[in-house]
């Protein structure tokens, strides 16, 4: 069955955008990730264009991280100074981040910029991960304990002015890491439509030294509220939100993640975090080869950005 | 409390979501309604074509009479067609379409359909857009736009429908005058021409803009598409793609005897957003806040519905 889609302006299988969606959305129940930093990669590939896959994608998320949100919220696992720190700065990303994406669509750089951002992001966090969760997996197989790292040292970001008191987290550091930290991850969110969980909960973790138990519930809140934003934005400024390929992702993706959960509750944590590593490098490595692969025809056409 | 406040959720979903479908049917019916219904007279374009059949006329006398055959005066042809639908509607369900393009030649003086003594070459022209063409090139390794020339005007669409090869039923000239043919599609450069691109470059990138219209499907011709079917009836079939541009279409249909034009005659195909497609489209570019807010009112309620749901099959 096909659907014409609003904005994207082409017709598509809405059976295989249910089954992406619900793919993606199974790997993100299973890996307990956000997902987007596969679906829009997927979306761009089966040709929808980049900046209505960005921007739809940031919906999508929004859809996919509320219900986990609240969740948190009920257990009281969301520092929300902390969050609400992180939301600020990721407000101000987002707005930076929408502006930049209008302005390269207009210098024609757009899906250049975003495969650059994505083979970087992806391939660094990849890499990190499958080092991290080879060893774990070594260590277990070898039968000695798996070392928690938990250092109580002052890192460089404790030494800033502007200090403040996060109750929840236990916390008395700078606002500044926090606040530049939810900003990077807003402007990372509205370039390349990324919920920003993989940089958010290893920063959070490692940088600001909070505990665990509130990291994911901080992070989902700075999330769906950033990316809620994020879409608006992309809305108004870009008008490359497509509400009928978002609800069709939805759709899918929030049935996938109900599997993929219960999936993951049969495999340990660090053979997941290897799986993912895989994910992510794969992902990366796909990408990286449309950079340097002669393409098929040199030149292309697109509408003019910004001339209605 | 707790179970009180779960009811009232998933009650509200649902709501969303009877409400979300009413709006999709009601859409859809009266789209279909629509559709069975003949042509209201507001709706099809007959008095646009009616005033442009005295374009033709124009145009007709404004060429040299071809040189009678016969001994005898006999009057000159003159070409009428039109097209089977003159409105389309691009719905949700909107998978392109087939346009007919049929007409007749008055005092026709051929025997036989076959005799081949005119050709009628029929041109349907999309509305002149902006477009940006690119080129990438390699640079350290990596490929990257780096030139682009846009221009302005460029059809959106264009198909091109003859009875025999354009080369063999009139010469060049005659078709760069009447913009048919791929290398006569207009293209006028207005940014980064100016700056250092070599004449032979602009011809590369006006080159590579057709070639990518053709490649999308945008872009066809047809060398024996058109058909007489008798003396003086002829017709002729294009599918539109569903990734046609949104916008009306202009139909010219020439009739040529020996190399000139005789008649010409213009008609116009309409292509417009009609039911849910329309109000999607029209809501995000007329209203970007609300719609924005919109759609994130959608996510939170997937998302809600979603772990309602689930939460219950859980338990």
């Amino acid at each position: 069955m096909n659907l014409y889609l609003p904005i994207a302006e082409m017709p598509v299988n809405i059976y295989v955008f249910l089954g992406m969606g619900g793919a993606v959305g199974f790997l993100s129940g299973l890996f307990g990730v956000g997902g987007g930093f596969l679906m829009t990669p997927l979306l761009i590939f089966s040709g929808i264009p980049a900046a209505v896959a960005v921007g739809t994608e940031a919906a999508q998320i929004v859809a996919s991280s509320v219900s986990g949100a609240i969740a948190q919220w009920r257990r009281n696992n969301v520092d929300i100074k902390m969050g609400t720190v992180l939301l600020t700065g990721g407000l101000c990303g987002a707005v930076v981040g929408v502006e930049v994406v209008k302005l390269l669509r207009q210098m024609g750089q757009f899906e250049f910029f975003v495969s650059i951002a994505y083979v970087t992001f992806l391939g660094v966090i990849g890499a990190l991960m499958l080092i991290e969760s080879a060893n774990a997996i070594r260590k277990t197989r070898q039968g000695k304990p798996v070392s928690v790292r938990r250092p109580g040292q002052h890192l460089w970001v404790h030494k800033m002015p502007l200090k403040m008191r996060f109750h929840r987290s236990k916390l008395y550091i700078s606002a500044i890491p926090p606040f530049a930290i939810g900003a990077l991850v807003g402007l990372m969110g509205a370039i390349m439509g990324v919920g920003g969980g993989f940089i958010l909960v290893p920063a959070m973790i490692d940088l600001l030294r909070v505990p665990t138990n509130v990291v994911v519930g901080t992070s989902l809140f700075q999330i769906v509220f950033v990316t809620a934003f994020t879409t608006v934005l992309h809305a108004t400024q870009n008008q490359t939100v497509d509400v009928v390929l978002a609800m069709i992702l939805m759709i899918g993706g929030v049935i996938g993640a109900q599997f993929g959960a219960a999936a993951g509750q049969k495999l340990k944590g660090e053979q997941l975090r290897f799986l993912l590593a895989g994910l992510v490098l794969l992902v990366c490595v796909r990408i990286a080869w449309g950079l340097v692969a002669t393409p098929g025809d040199a030149y292309s056409i697109s509408d003019v950005v910004g001339g209605h | 409390m707790k179970v009180n406040r779960l009811t009232v959720r998933v009650v509200l979903g649902i709501v969303i979501l009877v409400a979300a479908f009413a709006i999709l049917i009601v859409a859809e019916v009266a789209e279909a309604q629509r559709r069975q219904a003949p042509d209201l007279p507001a709706r099809s374009p007959a008095a646009s074509s009616e005033t442009r059949g005295d374009v033709p006329v124009a145009q007709a006398q404004r060429r040299p009479a071809p040189p009678p055959v016969p001994a005898e005066a006999a009057p000159r042809e003159t070409v009428q067609a039109d097209v089977s639908s003159r409105s389309v509607a691009v719905t949700s369900s909107f998978t392109g379409t087939q346009i007919v393009v049929f007409g007749a030649v008055d005092h026709s003086r051929q025997a036989t359909a076959e005799s081949g003594l005119y050709d009628v070459v029929i041109v349907l022209e999309g509305t002149p857009t902006r477009l940006v063409a690119r080129r990438k090139s390699n640079v350290a390794g990596i490929w990257i736009n780096t030139q682009s020339i846009t221009f302005e005007s460029v059809p959106s669409y264009y198909a091109i429908l003859s009875t025999r090869p354009l080369e063999e039923v009139t010469n060049p000239l005659v078709l760069r005058e009447n913009d048919i043919g791929f290398e006569h599609v207009r293209m006028t450069p207005v940014q980064g021409w100016e700056t250092g691109v070599t004449t032979a470059e602009l011809q590369e990138f006006a080159e590579a803009v057709v070639r990518l219209k053709q490649k999308e499907g945008l872009y066809v011709q047809e060398q024996y598409g058109v058909v007489f079917i008798g003396r003086t009836l002829f017709r002729a079939s294009v599918d539109l793609p569903a990734n046609v541009p949104v916008g009306p279409l202009d139909v010219r249909v020439y009739l040529f005897r020996d190399g000139q034009i005789l008649s010409t005659y213009t008609a116009r195909v309409r292509l417009e957003r009609e039911g849910i497609e329309l109000l999607l489209h029209s809501f995000a570019f007329s209203q970007p806040l609300l719609y924005g807010i919109f759609t994130v009112f959608i996510a939170v309620g997937a998302g809600l519905i979603a772990s309602a749901v689930f939460r219950r099959g859980a338990h």
